[in-house]
Parts: C-alpha cells; structure tokens; sequence
C-alpha cells in the first residue's frame, strides 16, 4: 500500500515535469506580455527594455525555463508581473474558495442525482423513471451561465433571500454551488441510474430478497453500495476538474476562485500566475485521482490498492 | 404417517402479453410431503425455475402469478402481500441458488451475510448472530470457521461459495429449503460433496427439499419422487424406483433414453426430437404429441393427468382404461 502510494507520487514529479514544459512554451505563444503593460501611450524603447530585464524576458528561453524550473523545486512560482505579489500566495488566497465551491457543487449534485437515479432504476420504465430520465436531460443540457442569472434573477433580485456575488459567507455558497451542482446532477444521475440497473440484475440481489429483508435494505445495501464505485470514480474525476474550470460560474457570481485568476492572468499575460496556476490544479489533479484509486479498495474488497487494480 | 407440508394447487404463472395471459407455468398440481426430497425435472425453458420462484413470491418483474394456490401449513400465498413474503422468505422457505459464485454480495464478509438474515427474523442480539452464524458454517463443514466468518466471498472457491449459501439459507431453520440447480456451476466431486452435505443437514434438521434440477443423476442421488415437467406443465409425477424402472409418459423415457449407459455401447446418445415450444405457441391437445413417437389421433385433445397402479400420475392418452401397458418401453 504505502509502496503504491510513493510509486504513485513519483509518477506525480513525471507528470509536473511534462506539464511545465507544455505550459512555459505555450504561454510564450499567446503574445509579448509588456506590450500590454503600457496602459498609455507610446513607451520608449528604452522603458521597454528595461521592464523586460526587470521581468527576466530578456533572458535566453532555456534559461528562463531553467529557472521557472529550479523555481518549482522550492516550490516557488515566482511574482505575478502585474501586482508583484508571489504567485504562491494569490492561489492560497483563492483556494479555499475554490475548493468551497468544487465541493457545494458535488454536495448539490449528489443530494439530487443519487435519488433520482436509483428511484429511476428501481421504477424502471414507469412514470418516476420518465421523469427522472427528462429530469437529467434538462440538467445535462441547461447552459450553466443561464441557469446562474436565473437564480440570481429570482432569489437575490425578486426575493433577496441569498446574495448574488462575492464570498464572504456560507450564505453567498448557495446559489453558485446550485448551478454547479444541477449541470452535474444530469449527468451523475444517468450514470446511477445505469450502475443501479446493472447491479440489480445481479444474483446476489435475488438471494438477498430471499432471505426477507425489505426492499430497500435490498435496494439500499445489496443494490447502491455495489452501484458506488463507477460513481466514485466520476465524482473524483470531476471534482478535479471542477477545481479549474469553473471559469463561467465564477464569472456569473463574481467567484473569487482560482478559476478566474488564470482567466485574468491569461488576459493580462501575465506568465508567472497562468504557469504556477496550471501547475498548481495538474498537482492537485493527480492528487485527487490517487485519492479516488485509494478508495477503491474501501468500497469494494475485491481490489486492493497496488495489486493489479483494474 | 406422511404429511404434507406445502401443497400447490392448479398454480398458473406467466406473462401478460398483447393484451393476454400467456401462461409459463400451466395449472400445475403437487405436494411436498414433511422431510422429503421432492425432484422437479425437466429440459431448460419448461417453467421449472418459475415454479420454484413462485414458491418464494420472487417472481422476476412482468411475470404474474394468474392462477391457483400455493399452502403452507395454515397459509395461502395467493392472497399475499410483500410483508406476508417477507416473514415466510428465509423462514419457513429458503433458497439456494445455481450460481455459487455471483450469489453472495461481493462487497460484505461471510459472517455479515449469514448474520443478515439471523437478524432479520430473529430477536437477538449481534453478538448472538455471530454466534449462529459460527455454528453454521461448522454445519456446513466450512474449514477454520472462524477466519472464514471475517473473509469476503471472493477468497473463496465455488464449492465453498455453495456451502456458504447453504448456511445463509438454513440459518433460520426453515421447513422447507428450494435448492435451484444448486451443483449445476460446480466440479463433479464437489457436486457430489454438496448434495451429500445437503442430504445430511436434511437429516439433522428434519426439513423437506424440492430439488431443481436437469439432471437425472442428482435425482437418482437425492430425490424421494419426481415431478417430471414438459412445457409448462406436470406430465409425469412417480416415485424414484418407479420413475426410473417403469417411466410412464414418452417424454420421461426419452429423457432416461438420453443418459448414457455404462454396460451399453453406443456411438450416439440417444436425443428427443425437436424442441420444448415457446410459451403462447402451444401445440392444442397433448403438448409433447409434436416430439412424441407415440401420438395417435386421441392426443388432439388435452390428456387428463392419471394414475396407473404402482401409484404414478401420468399425463398420457396411454395410460386410459387404467391398464398400465408395460410393454410400451
């Protein structure tokens, strides 16, 4: 197990080495970055070269790689060309809210698919199951930036229950975390419903009606913890993703997260932030998938972490 | 003196299909005497394993129970509901089933999964159901028991998967144990191990068995009598002696014409023609007379189920008058 663990870790250094490279090279192709510095007038040549000796852009590329590299060891992305802040610290800042999202929208997502999805595998071809069915279909198919202005148009606007923009509170969580977690829903509940539809055509779900039990124990206990692991894995996968590419409900909610910081920075040229930030959610991605591997083996005994997993 | 413990009466299940009842299990009639082991045979797709469904009320979703009763002692399952089910499943009736390896739920230890039905039927602690569930898997001769009861059911071969489900099944004393095809999915020599564990636990706790099966060499092993099944339907029923030394319909002496025979040589093993006719495709009248190297003009017409006079019922024009033809072999 342990041996795993670090086997997986180094696969983790491997694939931080592979993204820095993509990442630094293709950053250079979206454009010079002190030509978008100069908010007014014509700069002097002069001016520009000393800002690009400031920003260390004079330097050959491989040696900037070099030290964008060396950098990364200690775990140093280097400052932002904008505000001069390490690019260290604006991610940390804008973690937690992240991170706050990711998981409400996944909370969200869960409290509606999972019994969506089993009521309509259980239900199978009945009225429950149309509606479950139309239900996932709307929530894969609504546009997530629509469905946000809807429930800031209808709860903070009409009724001013809940605020509409910033993160100050648990409150302000709410609504974003509703937009997220519907998208998401759609798409989980179909994947419970079709795990569910497989696992309780299984035998062992005949014996264990035969022994008396209700019908929800069997549905329950035989049925949806053997239906969990393909859920898992989905989940984990995109609670990874959620974590960078939130960008439009950030957008929508004004969402001081990590998402929005590399959209900004990507604008601004801003290459320390897009490089560190990109770095920073491939790291947390690998994570998060070893995470999701590991628990595996707590779902489903027959897996053990490390022995030929499938 | 024998008695009866369970008694089916004229059940008919099936599927409702365009707007009809398309019977899968056709009226049938018979009784489970207390401690005996009742053999149910018959070819695949000739409704023996609804039949043994029906008796648990596990009936799979779009096949309904039409007709006709199933008694229990003092209850009638046709009237019910799936609370009644759920005191009668596991308590008075068990079951095993064919698949040894996919029956047991992959993802709880043994002893979680014998306790499970303790605690559902019995008021007792967990403590106590552990206990039970021990002393189980020792009458099911289960090696190291203890270890075992901690273990999940993939460290664990088929035959021991088998033993297991016995165990779940007989943890709750039932009457009655239905065992579907249960060696069917195993080696011969754990076959043989099985249906002797099955013979001895019957012994020790004095229940009755309807043994599913399609082959004619567990029955000759295990089985007091015999209900021969043909398409939906009971055309012979006999005791064990009687079914294999004197077979009445044509479609049992097919089926003991198609074993093999060891002081005989022959190139070929002998088949029965064609093949058991689909449920709502019916032959009108005696529904082997398509297979039947025997039907004459009489079996148009449905054949009434009769008794001939070493005690078998038999489903079959040539039996009328009462005079049995022993010569027909």
């Amino acid at each position: 197990m342990l041996a795993y663990v670090i086997r997986r870790l180094l696969h983790t250094i491997l694939v931080v080495f592979v993204i820095s490279l993509i990442i630094f090279f293709s950053v250079r192709l979206t454009g010079d970055p002190v030509s978008v510095m100069f908010s007014a007038g014509e700069p002097s040549k002069e001016a520009i070269a000393e800002l690009r000796s400031n920003l260390g852009l004079d330097k050959p590329l491989a040696i900037q790689y070099g030290i964008f590299l060396k950098g990364l060891l200690t775990l140093d992305f280097g400052e932002s060309f904008r505000s001069g802040m390490p690019v260290g610290t604006l991610i940390f800042e804008r973690l937690w809210a992240t991170i706050a999202l990711a998981l409400g929208g996944i909370f969200v997502a869960i409290l509606i698919a999972f019994p969506v999805g089993i009521l309509s595998a259980v239900k199978r071809g009945t009225g429950v199951d149309f509606f479950g069915r139309i239900f996932s279909l709307i929530g894969i198919s609504f546009p997530n930036f629509w469905l946000g202005i809807m429930l800031i148009l209808v709860f903070s606007v009409q009724l001013q229950w809940l605020p509409s923009s910033g993160f100050e509170s648990i409150k302000h969580l709410i609504l974003p975390s509703i937009t997220l977690g519907m998208i998401l829903s759609g798409i989980l509940a179909r994947l419970v419903r079709s795990s569910m539809l497989e696992v309780l055509n299984q035998q062992y779900i005949s014996t264990a009606k035969s022994k008396g039990i209700s019908e929800w124990s069997v549905i329950i206990k035989h049925g949806f913890r053997n239906a969990l692991l393909p859920t898992v894995t989905f989940l984990g996968m995109q609670f990874g993703s959620l974590l960078g590419g939130t960008v439009i409900v950030e957008q929508v909610f004004s969402w001081p997260g990590i998402g929005r910081l590399i959209i900004d920075a990507i604008n601004q040229r801003d290459y320390p932030v897009i490089q560190g930030g990109v770095i920073f959610l491939a790291i947390i991605m690998v994570v998060v998938n070893l995470l999701v591997d590991l628990s595996y083996s707590l779902i489903d005994p027959r897996i053990k972490a490390g022995r030929g997993s499938q | 003196m024998v008695s009866k413990i369970m008694e089916v009466k004229n059940l008919q299940v099936g599927i409702n299909h365009d707007n009809r009842d398309v019977a899968i299990v056709n009226g049938i009639s018979f009784h489970l005497n207390k401690g005996e082991t009742l053999g149910i045979v018959g070819e695949s797709g000739c409704g023996k394993s609804m039949t043994s469904l029906s008796l648990m009320g596990l009936l799979p979703p779009g096949v309904r129970w039409q007709d006709g009763d199933i008694q229990v002692d003092k209850l009638q399952f046709k009237n019910f509901k799936n609370k009644d089910w759920r005191k009668v499943r596991g308590k008075k009736i068990s079951m095993i089933f064919q698949e040894p390896m996919s029956s047991l739920n992959p993802v709880y230890t043994v002893g979680d999964q014998i306790m499970e039905m303790v605690l559902n039927h019995e008021n007792v602690s967990k403590k106590l159901a552990r206990v039970r569930a021990l002393e189980m898997l020792h009458l099911v001769g289960i090696p190291r028991p203890n270890q075992v009861l901690d273990e999940y059911p993939h460290q664990l071969s088929g035959g021991m998967r088998q033993r297991i489900m016995i165990a779940i099944a007989l943890s709750c004393n039932p009457e009655i144990l239905i065992a579907d095809e249960p060696t069917t999915a195993l080696d011969v020599t754990i076959q043989a191990q099985i249906l002797e564990l099955m013979k001895k636990i019957q012994n020790q706790l004095h229940m009755s068995i309807v043994l599913i099966t399609h082959d004619l060499g567990v029955v000759a092993e295990m089985c007091d009598r015999v209900v021969v099944m043909y398409a939906g339907e009971i055309v012979e029923v006999a005791q064990i002696v009687n079914l294999f030394d004197s077979p009445k319909h044509p479609y049992t002496q097919g089926l003991l014409k198609s074993l093999p025979d060891i002081n005989v040589q022959k190139e070929y093993l002998s088949s029965i023609p064609g093949v058991v006719p689909a449920p709502g495709n019916m032959p009108i009248g005696c529904r082997f007379a398509p297979r039947c190297p025997m039907a004459h003009e009489r079996c148009k017409e449905a054949p009434p189920l009769l008794t001939t006079s070493d005690g078998s019922e038999v489903q079959c024009w040539l039996y009328d008058d009462g005079a049995e033809k022993e010569e027909i072999r």
